[in-house]
């Protein structure tokens, strides 16, 4: 073993191969793949999805599929292989030995069990204590996860807890039986920055204090970076390059790598574009005979595609191209902006809302009577989603929506079309009052005013063809004769960088960034002035997210058309917007040009936010931490923030309405400390 | 993306043109039913004796060369009551379910779709309903009426409204949440456009098994109606009639209730498994699963 540490390290995956049958034919899910993970190191296992990173995790764990087949390799732990054990065996080992944290804490929990049982259970099953002792031994994990009130949270069930508090749960009950390797599997992809910024906190505590080993599964790239010495990227069930974190990021080799470090929007570089990897991942049922990214790959020559590269080792790191010295620190090509439309900067705003509110009653009415002291009271639960937003946008222009989830971002966007109906407030489209219009008159303004959704997989019809998804609005708003229909669909297609024999799929035969596009093709279909995004690129890989967000600045330049931007990502926002707004429960908090919202003066929880982002360039800076979750919007007489505040003065912020604070002309900060102290 | 390769491409369409596999219990089951189809519309053709003829010599015939499956009480050919039988069962079946279909799915998607107050009213109405025992519902409708044919296939259907109208209703609710409703409501589109265009395509699979085995259902309680003297009158034949005729019978003569039980049993089976195959060749998600992995 020519291993360079001296230690012999905890866990080493040498050639490990598995396939899937599938009734098409077999995929390779994993290509030869070697690891190692020292004692107390922290590898970072990274790849978009669809690389075959997750079956790495449920490889060691012994949890693969049915149809999943290990072809070749070894799983040493500790020396000993892990496959060449009986089932039975490798039960023992889950637990004690090795542990996974699955990626969404929302369905990894038992709903029916209390938590305090499901943590304890691994401990009154492998070590046979009892009972009661299990639920004492989980009180701890808890309080060592840093949960404030163990007893209690022992006690409850899953539904009662907040993301972040089951994330936790889930790692405590990881840690039960302490064992020796923790394996995470996307543990934050589900959670808000500021809760993800927290766990990450407490998986670097619980390293060093324990001396765990981490195998860190991630698409995200900042994250590892804050956590994992060593980093192995992985394409397409191959490694392409390993080594660590520090270095790869400095200097990526493989041009993999070097398309998705380029890929991440950054706060401190904005407009012109981001580097996108075209295409897809190869098919792995029929993998391509050379280098895998090869088909992807700007640097890629004759030769890549014939024969296959090997793992070419060069001390510490590794990296499998056979272009590297050619290559070198050659950057990944960025694409030009598309030329630019006039912007009309000037005018009226083609959206503006004053006191936007919208309360949702969850329990209203005779649901509302409880029976209470010996009467019947009327205990109505409600959620004041929105609560008094004014917000305008000019014709051309992207006002970036920036908040954690729950902060009543969503609703917004769907309030400014009208999907849901305000609760009181006004909204301008155009200049028109469309609060009272009826649905017929409604219509033009529909025309003038389209959305373009999260999730690709819920926003396109199965039922329908693209041509379908796209001509409809074109037939509904007679902007094209039946005839014409299918020419201004390829036109569409062609605007959305789509082959125009796209037209005949259905949505289930494209990938998630080629769904996405589809979306976009129909909200500018009608020719629309102003578009909501809600949060357009936040289901999708880095790379991919790239591309789409690309797409988006060039219809911008080239139709004028004004955004609506929503996301919970402000690097995202940062690089699109004008503008940005910043909301938390119910209320925008900051306001102003993009430039001022990221530089200080900082309304407290913006600081946060800002903070909270894993930066891919520094891993190591001062971080402002906020403590606990955001809260259902209830309504409160003060500042919103308040209960979470790191900056909070005193009673003041709770009773009494912040004012608004403006540093420069358009930027506003809805804050009682004074804007000198606000920029420190 | 952009760069997809034509290979890629041809290989995601091909399954949705040329040479689409079907299941093979849709196969068997369209073929059971198919054959059972035209055994009922040639009957009077393909009867090998008179359906209603009265033998007084030939009663309770054991199967023979003569009597295939055997003669009833009265003489009369049982293989020619069963074929002749056979249009009644499969129109009540067909027409019942068609009823339910037409009437619950409306109410369903009404109630799923615009929810609270409306859901409330239709729901409500539809326990109501579900409370009492199918073969009671079907009986109070008949009751009341001297009974005649279409009634029975009209009771049966209005029996399994809501059954359907729950069935929708889930399948809406569910629907309802995705975006594709919000963008379409973003273009504003009618709430009629929004559930016959938008919602109803997608709520076909459950409903096409679900309708199937309603067909199922309603031929056997359209039997049991029969059994109890409000469907078919005698000497007209049905399967259910026949069963019921026989039961006196069955020690000595169990051929004559055999026979059409067990053709009711092939039918209910050849039905359902269409429905299920159905299933599988209408969703699209479905059909194109083994194509889109990878």
């Amino acid at each position: 073993m020519a291993s360079s540490t001296s230690a012999p390290p905890t866990l080493q995956v040498r050639d490990l191969t598995i396939r899937y049958r599938t009734p098409t034919g077999t995929i390779t899910a994993l290509d030869s793949i070697s690891l190692a993970i020292p004692k107390g190191g922290a590898l970072g296992l990274v790849g978009e999805s669809g690389s075959g990173k997750s079956t790495v995790g449920l490889a060691l764990m012994g949890l693969l599929p049915s149809e999943a087949q290990v072809a070749g390799g070894q799983l040493l732990l500790d020396g000993s292989d892990l496959l060449a054990l009986d089932p039975e065996a490798r039960r023992r080992m889950r637990g004690p030995k090795l542990a996974l944290v699955f990626q969404d804490p929302f369905t990894a929990l038992n709903p029916s069990l209390r938590v305090g049982a499901q943590i304890g259970e691994g401990l009154v099953h492998h070590r046979g204590i009892s009972v009661s002792a299990g639920l004492d031994a989980a009180r701890r994990l808890l309080a060592e996860v840093g949960i404030s009130d163990p007893a209690a949270v022992a006690d409850a069930y899953p539904h009662q807890l907040s993301g972040g508090m089951r994330q936790r749960a889930l790692i405590a009950s990881a840690l039960a039986c302490e064992p020796e390797l923790l394996i995470l599997d996307e543990p934050t992809t589900a959670l808000d920055v500021t809760i993800e910024a927290q766990i990450l906190d407490l998986l670097e505590g619980l390293r060093a204090k324990r001396g765990l080993s981490l195998l860190f599964i991630s698409h995200n790239l900042g994250v590892v970076r804050r956590v994992c010495d060593r980093i192995a990227v992985i394409y397409a069930a191959r490694v392409v390059e390993q080594g660590p974190t520090a270095a790869v990021f400095a200097r990526p080799a493989h041009p993999y790598t070097k398309g998705l470090l380029a890929a991440i929007p950054r706060l401190s570089e904005r407009r012109g574009r981001l580097a996108a990897i075209p295409g897809r991942l190869p098919d792995l049922a029929a993998p391509p005979p050379g280098c895998i990214f090869a088909a992807r790959c700007p640097f890629a020559e004759p030769a890549c595609i014939a024969e296959r590269m090997p793992m070419r080792e060069d001390g510490e790191r590794a990296a499998r191209c056979r272009r590297l010295d050619a290559v070198g620190a050659a950057p990944w090509p960025v694409a030009a902006p598309a030329p630019h439309a006039a912007r009309a900067e000037a005018g009226a705003p083609i959206v503006s809302a004053r006191g936007l509110a919208k309360t949702f009653h969850l329990r209203r009415g005779l649901a509302a009577l409880r029976w209470q002291g010996g009467r019947i009271v009327h205990r109505p639960v409600f959620v004041r989603a929105l609560d008094g937003v004014d917000l305008d946008v000019a014709p051309g222009e992207v006002l970036g929506l920036v908040g954690e989830s729950g902060c009543g971002k969503t609703t917004l966007g769907r309030t400014l079309l009208r999907l849901v109906e305000p609760s009181a407030g006004t909204i301008r489209i155009d200049g028109r009052d469309v609060t009272g219009l009826d649905a017929r008159a409604m219509l033009p303004v529909r025309r003038m005013a389209q959305i373009v959704f999260q999730n690709p997989d819920s926003s396109l019809n199965p039922r329908k063809t693209v041509r379908e998804l796209i001509g409809r609005p074109l037939v509904r708003f007679g902007l094209a004769a039946p005839g014409d229909v299918a020419a201004r669909v390829a036109a569409l297609l062609d605007l959305v960088q789509l082959p125009a024999s796209y037209a005949e799929r259905y949505a289930h035969q494209m990938s998630g960034g080629e769904k996405q596009r589809v979306g976009i093709a129909r909200a500018i279909a009608t020719e629309p002035k102003f578009l909501v995004c809600d949060e357009p690129v936040s289901a999708l890989d880095v790379s991919v997210q790239a591309s789409i967000v690309n797409l988006l600045a060039d219809l911008r330049d080239r139709l004028a058309v004004a955004y609506v931007f929503i996301s919970h990502d402000i690097s995202v926002v940062a690089h699109l917007a004008d503008r940005i707004a910043v909301m938390y429960r119910g209320r925008i908090v900051e306001t102003g040009p993009t430039a001022a919202v990221l530089a200080p003066p900082y309304h407290p929880y913006t600081a946060a936010l800002l903070s909270a982002v894993p930066d891919v360039d520094a891993p190591k800076r001062d971080r402002i931490r906020l403590k606990g979750e955001i809260a259902a919007p209830t309504g409160s007489q003060g500042c919103v923030f308040e209960s979470r505040c790191p900056r909070r003065i005193g009673d003041v912020c709770a009773t009494a309405m912040p004012p608004t604070r403006a540093p420069a002309p358009g930027h506003a900060i809805a804050c009682h400390l004074e804007t000198e102290e606000l920029g420190h | 993306m952009a760069a997809a390769s034509p290979e890629q491409a041809s290989r995601a369409l091909r399954p949705a043109r040329a040479g689409r596999k079907l299941p093979l219990q849709l196969v068997v089951g369209a073929s059971i039913v198919c054959v059972i189809l035209a055994l009922a519309l040639l009957a009077p053709l393909i009867a090998p004796h008179p359906w209603d003829t009265i033998n007084v010599r030939a009663r309770f015939l054991a199967p023979n060369a003569t009597y295939w499956l055997g003669t009833d009480d009265y003489g009369r050919d049982v293989l020619s009551r069963l074929l002749v039988g056979a249009r009644l069962s499969i129109f009540m079946g067909v027409t019942a379910t068609a009823i339910s279909l037409a009437v619950g799915i409306p109410i369903g998607l009404a109630a799923g779709f615009f929810k609270g107050r409306i859901d409330e009213i239709l729901m409500r109405g539809a326990d109501v309903l579900l409370s009492v025992p199918p073969i009671l519902l079907g009986l109070l409708v008949l009751a009341v009426t001297p009974p005649a044919l279409w009634k029975t296939a009209v009771a049966v259907g209005f029996v399994y409204i809501p059954p359907m109208a729950r069935l929708t209703r889930s399948v809406t609710l569910a629907l309802a949440e995705e975006d594709f409703i919000q963008a379409a409501r973003a273009r504003g589109e009618s709430t009629a456009y929004i559930l016959f265009r938008e919602i109803l395509p997608n709520a076909w699979p459950p409903l096409i098994v679900e309708g199937s085995l309603r067909v199922s259902y309603a031929i056997l309680l359209a039997a049991a109606l029969s059994f109890l003297g409000l469907g078919a009158q005698p000497p007209s034949s049905d399967w259910g009639l026949m069963i019921s005729e026989a039961r006196s019978f069955i020690d000595n003569a169990p051929w004559i209730a055999l026979a059409p039980g067990f053709a009711m049993c092939l039918l209910v089976i050849g039905v359902n498994l269409v429905g299920d195959g159905l299933r599988e060749t209408l969703d699209p998600r479905l059909r194109h699963r083994v194509a889109g992995k990878g």
